[in-house]
């Protein structure tokens, strides 16, 4: 049976051959390139991950606060330089014990759902993150509270259970958001429907995608919102950011990696910045362990360390080297010189007084996700063999290092970066006490001197007991100090203003225009 | 019991035992949520208070049993990290997942079978020798590899595609095609190169057989043997290897998720995993297990409509 004839089998392929043709134009040729559509009010950031969620109580995430603090506005801010200046409160007092902390709220700011901030707004909010119920794992930063009281509509006052001078700068971090008080009592999901009163409100959000803020008409710094709309696309893989910023379809992106600088450099059409980060890197070094446990030992790391090529190598050139544990942007920044510099000679004579002149084997571990301190954790095993110390390097995924690492001290050495923060206090806190610090870093002084700086709430008298800590600490070699790393972000050439906010980096779009 | 209700319910047990070993290996490896959370702040006293909160510190069989309730009733529990339900997270990301998974497979198979016919049936020549090494090349690339030079070339050069990112079918049914097209290509090109040497064996396997010399002395047009009789037969062994690749689909949409910035399940399960977000991996893994037997189930009834010899009861 001949039920098809070759010439019905000749157009039914070239109907299928339309069929693919018409398909193929369709899908390519579908309307313009995404570009053309971006108007100059239209800002398009590229950023490595994206919230696990908008509710500013629920999370400790850098990424999160990234987005956060365009939703939402905190009593306090930082300034440039990392003074506190006034937000969603106009002014504030502390009373001479240093309990009561006084707050006169701005009049007439917004939330973004119409209601208008009062004094049980701040209420409502803090003690929403007091709750044990809505498990914020930023409770205990916001510091021994034991009251907050409503005094008038515009006044709230907050009474500690004790002096605690860092709660100015809690009040000012992500977490110290301020919610409407009406929503709260509804049990509101800001996680996915976050109402603030920040410049901007949520458009529209796809997990793991982008995020879009449209800008809030209603905001209380009025003309400062310079954006209509701010789209933030979440790229995890660094060939595509590279590829976003040159052609245009991005306006910015979070970092560049040292290696791809010199192509991105060359295209006229993109900008590099600059920015020091409010991290200080460090090799870190397991004081309770063995060996490590004497100071000559420890010293010789530093000897055996250069610093300077290890920072210039695997963070960028223009990373800053320091020697204390404070990042160099803070005003509680210390010089102390080079007091152990690069000399591998004095290196292996310290060891060889310390008993290990045969040698040594140290366990180094260095977090998986982290490809630059994997790199200069490379380059630290390197310098050690020279001086006779045998460095195991074994790199491992960031939550065992976050469990075995930073929380057991199952280590000899490891590479990490210490994020910024507002107060030194947040800095500092743990240290001395080594059942509070993952190096196990033991010195009562130091305990002592950090809990005094808590207490006072004098910036000068602060800075003179800060400034004694980093001496102490650096004199015990406790670590090896790297320095404040670099960061290099790329923006079209047209595009201004475009910053964050100083010590903890989220972004502030207020500004901002291109 | 029909053979399709049968199938459903063997499936069950799979499930749980997949789900149930996820459980304990989740367990097993160090570092938990409070951790994650807290990050390099953390203070003993603090992680100790959230694992308080978070339920971390119950005995772990209390938990797991209490889990094992939930799953019985249908909830997949509240996410830690994300505070929301797992089952909205993974309701958002399944279309994703299964567009990314699904037009990767059309692909292969559109690309796959046309050539591998052409190359079975012109063996030796220097068509099939062409068809053969591409597959070659096709095999050794990666697929993550391949959607970056796709980006480069396609998306970020020539501005043809977009980028990154995703759009419903819903809401745009042409900006979802462009959307898929280099993410299913960068995924399709592997497993086209391995369907394409299947159908060149099984073709040229069934080209040999009696019932092709019986189809061609009848006086049949060639073109007409080959896609009646040939392919039918030879779409058996290819069918089956098609159904397995889909699980390696699945396991590839996961890097293409990654590369071309896609909202998928494999986005989610990696999250997961980092924060140790057990019931958002818990969700994820079931929901895998559940599609994976589902496909199979699909083959197996694929094999009726294919060849009518084949039947079930």
């Amino acid at each position: 049976m001949k039920s098809r004839t070759a010439h019905d089998l000749r157009t039914t392929r070239w109907a299928w051959k339309l069929v693919v043709l018409v398909l193929v134009a369709a899908l390519a040729g579908s309307g313009a390139p995404v570009r053309a559509q971006s108007s100059r009010d239209r800002f398009v950031l590229a950023l490595s991950g994206g919230p696990d969620t908008l509710d500013p109580h629920g999370t400790a995430a850098t990424l999160g606060f990234m987005v956060m603090k365009s939703l939402y506005d905190t009593l306090v801010e930082p300034d440039d330089e990392g003074k506190m200046v006034p937000a969603l409160a106009e002014s504030w007092s502390v009373s001479p014990d240093g309990i009561t902390w006084t707050f006169k709220l701005r009049p007439d700011v917004r939330f973004h759902h119409g209601k208008t901030l009062d004094a049980t707004d701040v209420k409502a909010t803090l003690e929403r993150i007091l709750d044990p119920a809505t498990r914020s794992p930023r409770r205990l930063q916001i510091g021994p509270i034991r009251s907050v009281e409503v005094v008038d509509p515009l006044t709230v006052r907050i009474v500690l259970e004790g002096r605690f001078a860092p709660i100015l700068a809690a009040l000012a971090e992500g977490w110290g958001a301020i919610l409407p008080a009406d929503l709260i009592a509804r049990k509101h999901d800001f996680s996915t429907k976050p109402v603030g009163t920040g410049p901007f409100t949520l458009g529209e959000w796809q997990r793991d995608s982008f995020i879009r803020l449209t800008r809030f008409d209603g905001y209380w710094i009025k003309g400062q919102t310079k954006l209509r709309e701010v789209f933030i696309r979440f790229v995890p893989e660094r060939a595509v950011k590279v590829a976003g910023v040159l052609s245009g379809e991005f306006d910015a992106v979070d970092t560049i990696d040292p290696d791809d600088l010199p192509r991105v450099r060359a295209h006229p059409g993109v900008r590099i910045i600059t920015q020091l980060t409010s991290l200080v890197n460090v090799v870190a070094v397991n004081n309770s362990r063995g060996p490590l446990r004497d100071v000559r030992v420890r010293r010789a790391l530093w000897h055996a360390i250069d610093r300077r090529q290890v920072l210039k190598t695997a963070y960028g050139a223009e990373s800053v080297p320091s020697s204390v544990f404070m990042d160099v942007t803070s005003p509680y920044w210390v010089d102390l010189g080079d007091p152990y510099p690069f000399d591998p000679e004095r290196a292996r004579r310290l060891l060889s007084e310390a008993g290990y002149g045969a040698g040594l084997t140290l366990d180094l571990v260095l977090p998986q996700p982290y490809q630059m301190h994997i790199e200069a954790g490379q380059l630290v095993q390197a310098m050690l063999a020279k001086v006779g110390v045998t460095a195991r390097p074994r790199v491992v995924e960031w939550a065992f290092w976050l469990s075995r690492v930073f929380g057991g001290g199952e280590y000899d050495l490891t590479v990490i970066g210490h994020t910024g923060k507002l107060d030194p206090d947040g800095r500092l806190t743990g240290w001395g006490d080594p059942t509070r610090n993952y190096i196990r870093y033991d010195n009562q002084k130091v305990v002592d001197l950090i809990l005094a700086g808590r207490l006072i709430s004098n910036p000068e008298h602060r800075k003179r007991i800060y400034a004694e800590v980093l001496k102490i600490m650096t004199g015990d070699a406790m670590m090896v100090i790297l320095g404040t790393t670099i960061r290099y972000v790329a923006t079209g050439r047209t595009v201004r203003e475009f910053r964050q906010v100083y010590a903890i980096d989220s972004y502030d779009f207020r500004k901002t225009t291109k | 019991m029909p053979f399709v209700v049968r199938r459903l319910l063997a499936v069950a047990p799979t499930v749980l035992a997949v789900a149930t070993v996820t459980f304990f290996a989740l367990q097993v490896v160090p570092g938990d949520i409070a951790e994650i959370m807290l990050g390099v702040d953390a203070r003993q006293e603090d992680l100790a208070q959230l694992r308080h909160e978070l339920g971390l510190d119950r005995p772990l069989a209390l938990r797991y049993l209490e889990w094992l309730g939930h799953m019985a009733r249908g909830d997949f529990g509240m996410s830690i990290s994300y505070r929301e339900p797992v089952i909205r997270l993974i309701r958002a990301r399944l279309p994703v997942t299964v567009s990314v998974a699904g037009s990767a497979m059309l692909l292969a198979i559109v690309a796959a079978l046309p050539l591998g016919v052409i190359a079975a049936r012109r063996a030796w020549s220097l068509v099939d020798l062409a068809v053969l090494a591409g597959s070659q090349v096709g095999l050794a690339v990666p697929a993550f590899w391949m959607g970056i030079l796709l980006i480069l070339g396609l998306a970020a050069a020539l501005p043809i595609f977009p980028l990154q990112g995703y759009v419903a079918f819903g809401s745009n049914p042409i900006e979802w095609g462009r959307h898929l097209f280099l993410p299913a290509l960068a995924l399709g090109t592997e497993r086209a190169a391995a369907l394409v040497r299947l159908s060149r064996a099984a073709t040229l396997d069934e080209l040999h057989r009696d019932y092709v010399r019986t189809a061609r002395s009848k006086g049949l047009v060639e073109a007409y043997v080959v896609r009646r009789h040939v392919l039918r037969n030879a779409l058996i062994p290819i069918l089956t290897v098609a159904g397995l690749q889909l699980g390696y689909l699945m396991g590839g949409a996961i890097v293409i998720e990654q590369v071309f910035g896609l909202p998928g399940l494999g986005r989610l399960l990696l999250h997961g995993i980092y924060s140790r977000d057990l019931l958002v991996v818990q969700g994820v893994v079931i929901t895998i297990a559940v599609m994976f037997a589902l496909l199979n189930l699909l083959v197996d009834l694929l094999y009726a409509v294919v060849d009518p010899r084949i039947t079930y009861d």
